[in-house]
């Protein structure tokens, strides 16, 4: 044991130093972590954060990087994730990776498992043995449940309870809430509290310092590859902190709403609309509730996530059905029978989804951003790719998509680009309004500020947008007014302004 | 009424499969008492017996997520080869036995390295396994069978033990499989790959290892299958297991296996096909058109999969 008692960090990075090629993406970083506490690794997409935490997992093994990793005090050269994980270190990744079709308990257990594959299983000890450490650690699950039925929230929960069952030195999270919603959040920070109770330590990785600054006891903010600051819980300065991560002031992130004329144009208005539950077929999931949209003008819909501003938006997209009410556009009446007429008669919808329903990741930049619209490219019944090729490099360059090659897959793009791509995809069918739902989930704040820019360029050419977003800040700053959903019920309006953010929330949690 | 169909509901898959067959048994029973015999039944075990007996392995290695088509080509394969060897080259039986089944192993070791290592998926590289298998039985048999297979023993034939030694394993290999399935780490390995396999990669697990291990499995289940009827018949035909690989499917997804991975039961396997055979036999026993038989039988396949799919939607909406 050479390493010396005074030591109390539970995880040193010296000096690590990574370049892919010409390319360097880590340059300089140090983190040092101490033992028990909840250290914050903040920055942003492509800040490093995750070359990092890829050479800490042993995913870019020893040898590959320099600099030097110490672990509760002892030098250790990782040459593979499991030998990282042996070596006290577990890290719970981003994307959800549990067996479904196995209980909590064998999920948790699986690793011990896997190491002795010619053991016999018993039902009723691993039971046991997992019902005691979930209680032990205060972790609300049920042994005995099937995973298939947990929530996303709980099979997250049940990442986190793997990786600790492996009893680590260090804990890892990787952006754990960038899926949950504000009651899973404040769930999975009292777990995260209880275990640095119990001794812990944890390192949390996140992108949105409000996280950060509620939970963490110091934080280590990146920035291009390099670490900018490492602060203790007594000197946090969210200005600051948030200067330093973005490398610029926050004032620059939204662009300057356009004044809407006091005459200006009324484009749609619905009338005594309901919207049903699409969960239950035949129920009410919005009740009565009406309002226009002029020309140019942006209008939030706010509200927390199940309020049902997703299911309106669906509504008017004709993929919900509307129950009783009246939409206008344009002075006509039209119904929103299916997404085939929405299109046609002017409405587009971004969906909040772009993973699962919004994009073909399959599929090159070209033919995603013209999905909607080939009817329009036909000539003689076939498809004209001249015509196809010249919309989507519009789209391309106009939207700055990067890169700019219309035959790259979607799926080599950057969570940000896709966005881009998606939006583009609404926009090619030139519609007269355009609904977005969470336009800027899981995209870094440079892609953000982009997507912004190309929002509030469609207001100014007279396109009316409907905007959704869980954001309240962002909500705030973007729209001219904001509709408030909760319960069911639209429960009031008010006047987009960034200083309004705690009347949204009082609004919005539906108190009065 | 409503109750006991709640209360029905609660049972567990393999109670309520097992009423089901009865019922569907007491149904036939009904329309012909003469159905309703231990001759019957066994003959009905001794149907499935081969089918079930090539299927046991494939159960764990869809519950790992692949596939193997080629167990009937296999079985027939490894059958005629054996045959072939005994009658023709005066090989013991003992050693085309044994030869039989490393020529199963060998097809499954060939199956899972194109699959792991060339990445080719487990549908197409079996399938193309089932055509070569198929057309090299077809070859040492030269498009004929062999007829003169001796018998096992004087004597053994005619004992309880020799009439039905292939139900007798058939039923040996059901609690095996199940048994590594439930009551082992490696069962819970399995359904871990199958189920998610990167979080089974994540926890230490050598996948590639372990499938390649139930591919030459169930490539030897497959063998044995096939050199235990040639023993059961004393003839094997190149015809021989076509259309294994569609019963064994159906009988898996009648049984509740997913055929997604990470799920899998070799009782349910058992079940599945034992509610074919009564379909079928019954059938003839109560003088319906046979040409009916394999309507039914995809009724049935359609009926128990919409049946599995409607309770995980309600699983689903629930959460």
């Amino acid at each position: 044991m050479a390493s010396s008692s005074s030591n109390n960090y539970a995880l040193e990075m010296i000096k690590i130093y990574k370049n892919f090629g010409p390319v360097i993406a880590l340059d300089d970083v140090s983190l040092k972590v101490k033992v028990g506490t909840i250290h914050g690794l903040i920055g942003q997409n492509g800040a490093g954060k995750s070359t990092l935490m890829k050479i800490l997992s042993g995913i870019y093994p020893s040898g590959t990087f320099e600099g030097e990793i110490n672990v509760a005090g002892e030098s250790v050269k990782m040459s593979s994730p499991l030998d990282a994980q042996v070596r006290g270190i577990s890290i719970v990744p981003q994307e959800i990776t549990v067996a479904d079709t196995l209980t909590v308990a064998e999920n948790i257990l699986l690793s011990e498992l896997a190491m002795n594959r010619k053991g016999f299983y018993s039902k009723k000890n691993g039971l046991q043995k997992i019902g005691k450490f979930l209680e032990d650690n205060e972790i609300p699950l049920t042994a005995d449940q099937l995973v298939s039925e947990l929530s996303l929230h709980k099979k997250q929960i049940l990442m986190i309870a793997s990786a600790l069952y492996k009893n680590p030195k260090v804990l890892v999270l990787d952006e754990p809430t960038s899926s949950l919603t504000s009651d899973e959040i404040a769930n999975l920070f009292s777990i995260v509290r209880n275990l640095k109770k119990r001794g812990f330590t944890t390192v949390f990785i996140t992108h949105k310092l409000p996280e950060i600054l509620e939970l963490c006891d110091a934080v280590s903010i990146l920035r291009d590859g390099k670490t900018v600051r490492t602060s203790e819980r007594s000197d946090f300065d969210a200005n600051q902190l948030v200067s330093d991560m973005i490398g610029r002031k926050l004032g620059d992130l939204y662009p300057e709403k356009n004044i809407l004329p006091k005459d200006a144009r009324i484009i749609f208005s619905a009338c005594n609309l309901v919207v049903e539950n699409p969960r239950k077929p035949g129920e009410i999931m919005v009740s009565e509730f009406s309002f226009d949209l002029h020309a140019g003008e942006i209008l939030g819909l706010g509200g927390l996530v199940g309020s049902g501003r997703t299911e309106i938006l669906r509504a008017l997209y004709g993929d919900n059905r509307v129950l009783a009410g009246k939409l206008e556009l344009q002075g006509s009446e039209i119904t929103s029978k299916d997404i085939p007429a929405a299109i046609q008669s002017g409405i587009g919808y971004v969906t909040e989804d772009r993973k699962l329903e919004g994009l073909f990741f399959n599929l090159e930049i070209k033919s995603n951003s013209t999905a909607s619209i080939l009817d329009k490219f036909k000539k003689m019944g076939l498809l004209n790719k001249q015509k196809e090729k010249e919309v989507a490099t519009e789209i391309t360059e106009s939207l700055a998509v990067k890169p700019q090659d219309i035959y790259e897959m979607i799926g080599n793009l950057s969570g940000g680009n896709q966005q881009k791509v998606l939006i583009g995809k609404g926009l090619v069918a030139k519609p007269i309004i355009f609904m977005l739902d969470e336009p800027t989930k899981g995209v870094d704040i440079a892609s953000k500020a982009e997507i912004y820019r190309i929002i509030s360029d469609l207001a100014k050419e007279g396109v009316g947008i409907i905007l959704v977003s869980s954001e309240f800040p962002e909500l705030l700053a973007m729209s001219h007014r904001i509709l408030v959903f909760s319960g069911g019920a639209m429960r009031g309006e008010m006047t987009g302004d960034i200083t309004k953010e705690r009347e949204l929330m009082i609004m919005a949690i539906g108190q009065s | 009424m409503k109750l006991n169909f709640k209360s029905f509901s609660t049972l567990s898959p393999f109670v309520k499969r097992l009423i089901f067959v009865t019922v569907v048994f007491g149904i036939f029973a009904g329309l012909n008492p003469s159905f309703a015999n231990y001759a019957s039944i066994l003959s009905i075990v001794q149907g499935i017996a081969f089918v079930g007996i090539a299927s046991i392995f494939l159960v764990l290695l869809i519950t790992s997520g692949e596939f193997d088509i080629s167990i009937g080509a296999t079985a027939a394969l490894s059958a005629l080869t054996s045959a072939i060897l005994v009658t023709h080259q005066g090989f013991s039986m003992l050693s085309a036995f044994l030869i039989s089944l490393g020529a199963g192993i060998l097809v499954g070791l060939i199956n899972g390295l194109v699959v792991i290592y060339g990445k080719v998926p487990s549908f197409i590289a079996t399938i193309a396994m089932l055509f070569m298998c198929k057309s090299l039985a077809t070859f040492v048999s030269e498009g004929k069978g062999i007829a003169d297979f001796p018998d096992l023993h004087e004597g053994f034939k005619d004992s309880i033990l020799g009439e039905y030694f292939s139900i007798i394993i058939f039923i040996i290999l059901i609690f095996v499989g199940e048994f590594i399935l439930n009551k082992t780490n490696f069962g819970k390995v399995i359904a871990a790959i199958g189920s998610n396999p990167e979080a089974a990669r994540t926890a230490g697990i050598n996948t590639n290892r372990v499938k390649l291990l139930l591919f030459m499995a169930t490539g030897c289940g497959a063998a044995l299958a096939g050199y235990l009827s040639l023993l059961h018949f004393g003839s094997a035909w190149f015809t021989l297991g076509s259309g294994w690989e569609l019963l064994a499917i159906a009988g898996m997804v009648i049984g509740g296996t997913s055929l997604f991975g990470g799920k899998g039961t070799v009782i349910g396997l058992f079940l599945g096909l034992l509610l074919m055979q009564v379909v079928a036999s019954g059938m003839v026993a109560t003088n319906i058109d046979p040409w009916w038989q394999t309507v039914i039988t995809g009724v049935i396949v359609l009926v128990s999969l919409s049946v599995d799919m409607k309770r995980k939607k309600v699983k689903f909406d629930a959460k």
